[in-house]
């Protein structure tokens, strides 16, 4: 998609809108109560909570590997609960998605791992070329293009999975704890990375435990407890409702 | 889907047979030793079958028509009343089959009974021959004796094959009701042991075949199974980014595929050892019998190991990712 398309999809409905939601898992626990959330597209956001709020839960729900019990989810112009076992790869095409744990494939190299989320979608090996480079130079690992996963750090791996995520130039970046398994150095970078991306016009959603990477980046926080939105605040705040 | 992803899938394909290698070199054992065994006992029924169809070519019957010396020799024939007899107390109207176009004629007839195979007709001198061959060891010295004393007890008849030797019976009763018959010769219950192995070959040979084509299914998918953590991460992240269900399989079609064609032919070079060792080993033990050459079967052999490992490795990893595919998750530890 061209940056003035995204700019003017800004205008349009919310990126994400969640009305009513409530999530029960076949455990019998439940793990969101009537959620109601709008995100803006060009929003960067935080997804905060105790262990056990929904956090993830709520990230599963939008990139639809769980379905809502009861109300309705709209993401990226897909109505997520109606959506059909085929459509969810096109749908998956519209965002991307980091993981806690990476998950780079340990025997392609760096390149062949962020190539590999554009084969999926069928793209030539030229247009495949010109975007994996790009998105690796954009996440300062372009001399490590063949390298394999193992012999880099934690933070570089990341970093893969965020040129990855990024390289079918996704409306949304959905990122579950990211920084989890990077130390605080290289969380700051990541964050900033996403910052970055964010800046160009993507919408951001990052689940994490750090208050410290909240507070000085100073987006805007949903706070979850109890499998409910506790507080919602922009500029970082956390505990305003308390 | 576009050719550049067909490419692309296809080298993935080849290539996690490498990466897995442990996992291809076990699939492919496993494979292989089914092949063969399931290559010797096709040999080994092929070979049975042959003797078998030797031994029903020599299972001929021999038909005796009711000519002058089965009057002379038969019992209980009657002289019509007011008949005039020869010296020997026969009649004309004693016997049915009186010279040799007559004889031909009754050929004819036997021809024209469903199942038979081929009639031929055989002179009584021709008939004394034979029958040397197909009586007991004591009944040939009784020949001896008649035939220094220059007689010839045989009548004409004539020398009979059939198609189906499960139709023995009622295929003779036929031939004995034909008029112009006397009496028939055959290898007592030679045709129902024939019937009966060649049933127990087809029947074993079925069972050994399916039995090893489902171990070997099973064990194939149990071998991806076992070293299926790689492909887990992997096809959750092919999922998580947006791959479409064929595009997942691909790779492991075109992986259980290539698998199956190695091993089907490596199998038919295993084959081809083991059967000259077991041709040489047969021979010397008994002798020049000529055993199906291993050539005449390659093409057979080739075509149902290829269909074996085709079925195998695409079936196998089919069936080994369809339950990854249903579920749309990235929480590929879980699954
Ligand atoms: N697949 C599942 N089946 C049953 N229960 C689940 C499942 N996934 C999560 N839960 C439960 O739902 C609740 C919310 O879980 P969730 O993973 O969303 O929490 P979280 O906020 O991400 O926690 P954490 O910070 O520890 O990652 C928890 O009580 C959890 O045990
Ligand atoms: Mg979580």
């Amino acid at each position: 998609m061209t940056e003035e398309k995204q700019t003017a999809a800004k205008k349009e409905a919310p990126i994400i809108e969640f009305k009513g939601v409530s999530k029960v898992y076949t455990s019998g626990t439940h793990a969101l109560n009537d959620v109601n959330i709008k995100i803006n597209d060009g929003e960067f956001v935080f997804v905060v909570g105790a262990s056990g709020a929904g956090k993830s839960t709520f990230m599963k729900l939008i990139m639809r590997e769980e379905k809502p019990n009861t109300g309705s989810i709209i993401v990226n112009g897909f109505n997520l609960p109606k959506m059909k076992h085929k459509q969810v790869p096109f749908f998956r095409r519209t965002m991307g998605i980091v993981f806690q744990d990476f998950r780079l494939i340990p025997n392609m190299t760096v390149y062949e791992n962020v190539a590999f989320a554009m084969h999926v979608t069928g793209a030539d090996d030229k247009q495949i070329r010109i975007q994996v480079t790009k998105a690796l130079s954009l996440v300062g690992l372009h001399e490590k293009a063949r390298s394999m996963p193992n012999q880099l750090s934690g933070g570089e791996q990341q970093r893969v999975g965020l040129a990855r995520a990024l390289v079918n130039n996704p409306r949304l970046i959905i990122a579950d704890e990211p920084t989890g398994n990077v130390d605080p150095t290289m969380s700051y970078e990541i964050v900033s990375l996403l910052t970055e991306i964010n800046k160009r016009g993507t919408t951001v959603l990052m689940v994490t435990h750090d208050h410290d990477l909240v507070r000085d980046f100073g987006h805007r926080v949903i706070m979850l407890e109890k499998g409910r939105i506790v507080a919602d605040n922009a500029g970082g705040k956390i505990h305003e409702n308390q | 889907m576009k050719i550049s992803s067909m490419k692309y899938l296809t080298k993935e394909g080849f290539k996690s047979i490498w990466t897995n290698r442990l996992m291809s070199l076990s699939s492919i054992g496993v494979l292989v030793a089914c092949m063969v065994l399931i290559g010797i006992a096709l040999l080994l029924s092929f070979n049975v079958n042959k003797m078998v169809g030797d031994l029903e070519n020599q299972n001929v019957i021999l038909v005796f028509f009711d000519d002058y010396n089965a009057a002379l020799y038969g019992e209980g024939r009657l002289v019509p009343p007011g008949a005039e007899v020869d010296e020997n107390g026969i009649c004309d109207q004693m016997y049915t089959v009186h010279n040799t176009e007559e004889a031909k004629a009754v050929c004819e007839e036997l021809k024209k009974i469903d199942n038979i195979n081929t009639v031929e007709y055989i002179s009584k001198e021709t008939a004394l021959e034979m029958i040397k061959d197909i009586l007991p060891e004591k009944d040939v010295d009784y020949f001896a004796v008649l035939e220094e004393a220059g007689e010839n007890p045989m009548s004409d008849g004539a020398k009979i094959t059939m198609v189906d030797l499960e139709k023995f019976d009622a295929t003779v009763s036929a031939i004995t009701s034909t008029k112009g018959v006397d009496s028939i010769q055959s290898q007592n219950g030679l045709a129902e042991k024939i019937t009966g192995i060649k049933n127990g070959i087809f029947i074993a040979g079925i069972a050994i075949i399916s039995i090893l084509l489902i171990i070997s299914l099973v064990i194939v998918s149990n071998t991806i199974r076992v070293t299926m953590y790689n492909r887990k991460l992997e096809i959750s992240i092919m999922k998580a980014v947006g791959a479409t269900d064929s595009f997942v399989r691909i790779p492991f079609v075109v992986e259980g595929v290539s698998i199956g064609i190695i091993s089907a032919l490596l199998s038919l070079g295993v084959l081809y050892c083991c059967y000259r060792v077991a041709v040489e080993a047969i021979l010397s033990a008994i002798g020049n019998y000529t055993l199906i050459p291993f050539s005449s079967q390659i093409w057979l052999l080739l075509g149902v190991f290829v269909a074996i490992g085709v079925v195998a490795g695409s079936l196998g990893s089919i069936i080994m990712i369809g339950k990854y595919l249903k579920r749309e998750g990235s929480e590929f530890a879980a699954i």
